[in-house]
């Protein structure tokens, strides 16, 4: 991808290890990223920018009688990853220890991915970037003249992560990635409909810009005519959009190891206890074959894994980094992140799921929504981000969202609020679709889920 | 004036390479920054990280269409091919404009703007700042035994940002930013709760003199302890008194986005509302960058245009949005100095700065007296709008109005409604104020203030009670 080659990349973190063991570092580990971005934005119904950012970076890890300092540069040079690499031993020194620290990773063998790299994803050209955002968006705007494209992009990504420490690890992979997505309203008299969106994600190239664009203005239209909705307790059936804002701010964050050893989750001590019904069965697949979160290792450098969540309904398994690992005598699972806000190599590790994947049922999406007497389709949650992470306690509005009466979408729902906990909605799934997709950390079908509290006028 | 001259001239140099390669507009933004971040959970301190991020970005207007280019690095050569990136990029993008964007006009600024706090962040021992962080670890923990758990976050950024464009404008601008936020969970047997407290400022370390660890801690503490004797509430529709702190979310969420001049001509509610009346009489909203030390403040933008106080909502109607140099020309008014770029990984759009309801002349307890049965919504854990104006705002603290009086404390709250309906039905704004912090999310990062009085609002959606 960029002028650094991966054994630029292994040499500048040997360096910077180099420099801190010479310090006086018990231990040391570099992390490096690249990313080089190219993004085509649709602004007010047009193309309008057409932007190319690249980044790359070191951040090292250094550990002095188990306290942990970290520094990082974006100037890889000799002088300058040699000052980063001091820096960091001397907050480490400033900081304090730890007696849980149990080292840096050791090296393994990794599994080989497929489908997380492809060439003809780096080779494409702005120009042709900018004709996919023109397919799509003409497609959108031809379908009805009450639609109106609000915001849309394509966007290319070629990162990599590169892993060097004191143990001998030394680890490059590389990735690629194209996304693109189209938000559209409807407009009728005076009546505006919430955002509608539709995307592709996906890690090679194979994209269908005209479905996105038909497929955004299609819902922007039924999404027209919205009516308030009696409260009570229904069925619901979430969309994956949905579906995902709901888990990555509840029961993700109650199966990491560090929320469950603070005694953060609701889920702790709930090992080999029925946490759901017996129709949901999870894993977290870092190694899935076009996964978007697909690596051979993760920000650690441990090899990534399939690991059992939840089987028929039973909790197997926590999701762990090297630290959280250590402290209950297990293996990490591979599921240490650098992310938040900043690149990657500003970042320590965190706990994030990979691929986490809901296994499929056998119904379609039509036959979901014709087993449904009373109930709504949600296909977008506003204020999920706001849910009580510990209890998985949540009070969102489900947006755009449909009626479903007697087997049959009726209308478009408005300003509708769903509010529970999500082991009740987990507990409470009474069908699967088969309509598997993944969307962020999240690979799942539709899904239904009985006696949801509704609050609606 | 001092100020980089090598840099000055190497920003020029850019400026006219991209003009001779048919840019209409060229803008180099470079930043040198240095940030610190210290996170501590349950009294161990997980990580310190400092480090440093040099980078710029060049944007450019090539017959209508935007072209942007970002690089981390500040090498002369480098610089030199991402402007003719940047232009690549926008003649790519040109060749499907239907409505060329133009910028509208500004004053020329040459400037040199430096912060000189009492205590530079960057000069504070880490040491000390660590210190800081365990004082309030150890108070949260002596609050109660039913405190499991806690992470507090220490953040400081400084440096300096260098802005020149092709209207001649240049400007050397010092960053200074810090911010602490503290999560805590308490439980007590089944009920686990969490509460939290932000703090942030544009100013120097001395702030925590005054704004102390204790009472940080002793905050975040009693938020999450006050949940657990909580109840859940009954959902409907009920009238509420809101608090300083969620009548800012919702100044900010629920009607300030909408008011960002991209997102109404992307066709949000307010499409056609300038100049007409949107809410009751009593409510102002204003987005201000110049109250000193607030988090949303700042000399110029990242388009050079100097930041003001901009009133929005004046005695209910729509008296201003907030712009960009391209959103102005447009509705043909002038930049507010709203474009802000996260870093220079990132293009400028348009941000909100600190903005809020201004205050009335009512008391918190004659809002209290009219209520028969209402909630008083203290404390926010997050919102979210739409572009239709359908508006969440999740909740922390809250208690129940009961025959004119605070009753129980109800917890897993959050109310929603419709942004314009619920500023009609705003009846008494209060004579306090409040601001507080935020980190708003718009594709990037940024740092904006948020606020007002107590403000009573006679019919909301209550979503809540598992």
């Amino acid at each position: 991808m960029a002028e650094l080659k991966p054994e630029d990349l292994i040499n500048f973190g040997k360096k910077a290890i180099n420099v801190a063991t010479k310090k006086g570092a018990n231990e040391a580990e570099a992390f490096l990223s690249e990313i080089l971005s190219t993004t085509v934005n649709i602004e007010r119904g047009q193309i309008a920018k057409n932007m190319r950012k690249k980044d790359q970076g070191l951040g090292i890890r250094v550990v002095c009688n188990k306290s942990v300092g970290f520094s990082y540069t974006n100037v890889l040079t000799d002088k300058s990853i040699e000052q980063t690499a001091i820096e960091a031993f001397h907050t480490a020194k400033a900081s304090k220890p730890d007696k849980n620290w149990g080292g840096f990773s050791s090296p393994k063998r990794f599994s080989s991915t497929q489908n997380a790299y492809d060439k003809k994803l780096v080779a494409l050209s702005s120009d042709e970037l900018v004709e996919i955002a023109s397919i799509m968006l003409n497609e959108a705007a031809s379908f009805d003249n009450r639609v109106f494209v609000a915001e849309g992009s394509v966007e290319t990504h070629v990162s990599s992560r590169t892993v060097v420490n004191s143990y001998g690890v030394e680890a490059f992979d590389e990735g690629t990635r194209i996304d693109c997505g189209l938000a559209t309203i409807a407009r009728e008299g005076q009546e505006v409909t919430p955002i509608c969106q539709e995307f592709n994600a996906e890690r090679v190239y194979k994209i269908d810009p005209k479905w996105i664009g038909k497929e955004a203005a299609k819902k922007a239209i039924s999404s027209l005519k919205a009516r308030k909705i009696e409260s009570g307790d229904l069925t619901v059936v979430f969309d994956q959009v949905a579906l995902y804002l709901l888990l990555y701010f509840t029961f993700i964050n109650a199966i990491k190891a560090d929320q469950v050893q603070r005694k953060q989750s609701a889920l702790e001590g709930k090992i080999g206890e029925k946490i759901a019904s017996e129709l949901v069965t999870i894993y977290d697949d870092g190694l899935m074959a076009n996964g978007l979160q697909t690596w051979k290792f993760d920000c650690e450098g441990v090899p990534c894994q399939k690991t059992p969540i939840i089987e028929k309904g039973v909790l197997r398994h926590y999701l762990y980094d090297c630290y959280t690992a250590n402290k209950d005598g297990v293996q990490s699972t591979g599921n240490a992140l650098r992310a938040g806000f900043g690149a990657q190599y500003m970042l320590t590790p965190i706990i994030q799921a990979t691929n986490f994947t809901l296994t499929s049922g056998s119904k379609s999406p039509e036959d979901l929504i014709k087993d449904v007497d009373n109930g709504i389709l949600v296909q977008f949650l506003q204020g999920a981000h706001s849910s009580n992470p510990s209890s998985g306690e949540f009070s969102v509005v489900a947006t755009p969202a449909w009626k479903i009466e007697k087997g049959e979408i009726a209308y478009a729902v408005k300003g509708a609020m769903l509010a529970g906990r999500i082991f009740d909605v987990l507990n409470n799934v009474s069908a699967l679709g088969n309509n598997m997709r993944k969307i962020e950390q999240l690979v799942a079908p539709w899904i239904t889920s009985e006696k949801v509290r509704v609050i609606g006028k | 004036m001092r100020g980089d001259y090598s840099l000055k001239d190497e920003l020029t140099r850019i400026i006219d390479s991209g003009q001779k390669l048919g840019a209409e507009y060229v803008e180099v933004r470079a930043q040198r920054l240095f940030r610190t971040v210290i996170t501590s959970k349950d009294s161990r301190i997980e990580v310190v990280r400092k480090g440093i991020e040099n980078g710029a970005a060049i944007r450019v207007l090539v017959n209508g269409a935007w072209g942007f280019a970002s690089n981390g690095t500040l090498e002369p050569k480098q610089l030199m091919d991402s402007v003719s990136e940047a232009c690549r990029m926008a003649k790519a993008a040109s060749l499907r404009v239907k409505e060329p964007a133009k910028l509208a006009d500004i004053k020329t600024i040459e400037a040199r703007v430096t912060i000189k706090p009492k205590a530079n962040p960057k000069e504070v021992p880490t040491e000390k700042k660590i210190n800081m962080l365990l004082a309030e670890d150890k108070i949260i923990f002596d609050c109660d035994k039913n405190v499991k758990s806690c992470t507090i976050n220490y953040l400081d950024i400084s440096g300096t940002n260098y802005f020149a464009n092709s209207d001649k404008t240049y400007i050397e601008q010092d960053k200074l930013y810090l911010y602490l936020s503290t999560v805590v969970w308490a439980r007590e047997a089944d009920k686990l709760a969490l509460g939290s407290d932000v703090v942030g400022y544009t100013t120097g370390f001395e702030v925590f003199e005054t704004e102390t660890p204790e009472k940080i801690g002793r905050r975040a503490a009693m938020r999450s302890l006050d949940q657990l004797k909580a109840k859940t509430p009954k959902g409907g529709t009920y009238p509420a008194i809101i608090g300083p702190q969620i009548i800012g979310v919702f100044a900010h969420e629920a009607f300030g986005h909408l008011a960002e001049a991209d997102l109404t001509l992307a066709g949000s509610v307010l499409i056609d509302k300038l100049g007409k009346k949107v809410g009751s009489e009593i409510v102002n909203i204003v987005d201000d960058g110049t109250i000193e030390g607030a988090i949303g403040t700042y000399k110029y933008d990242d388009e050079g245009v100097p930041a003001q106080k901009t009133p929005l909502i004046k005695n209910g109607e729509i008296v201003g949005l907030m712009h960009n140099r391209e959103t102005a020309q447009k509705y043909g008014t002038k930049p507010t100095g709203n474009a802000r770029a996260e870093d220079f990984r990132y293009e400028p759009i348009i941000r909100q700065r600190n903005t809020y309801f201004t205050k009335g002349d009512r008391s918190f307890e004659e809002m209290l007296e009219d209520i028969k049965l209402g909630y008083y919504i203290k404390n926010y854990r997050g919102g979210q709008a739409n572009l239709d104006g359908t508006f969440q705002v999740g909740v922390q603290e809250a208690h129940e109005i009961v025959n004119g009086e605070l009753g129980a404390s109800v917890r897993n709250v959050s109310f929603s409604g419709n942004t314009l309906e619920t500023l009609y039905r705003v009846d008494a704004v209060g004579k306090d104020f409040e601001l507080n912090v935020g980190v708003c999310g718009k594709g990037q990062a940024a740092f904006c203030g948020a606020g007002g009085p107590h403000t009573r609002v006679k019919e909301v959606l209550i979503g809540g009670g598992a």
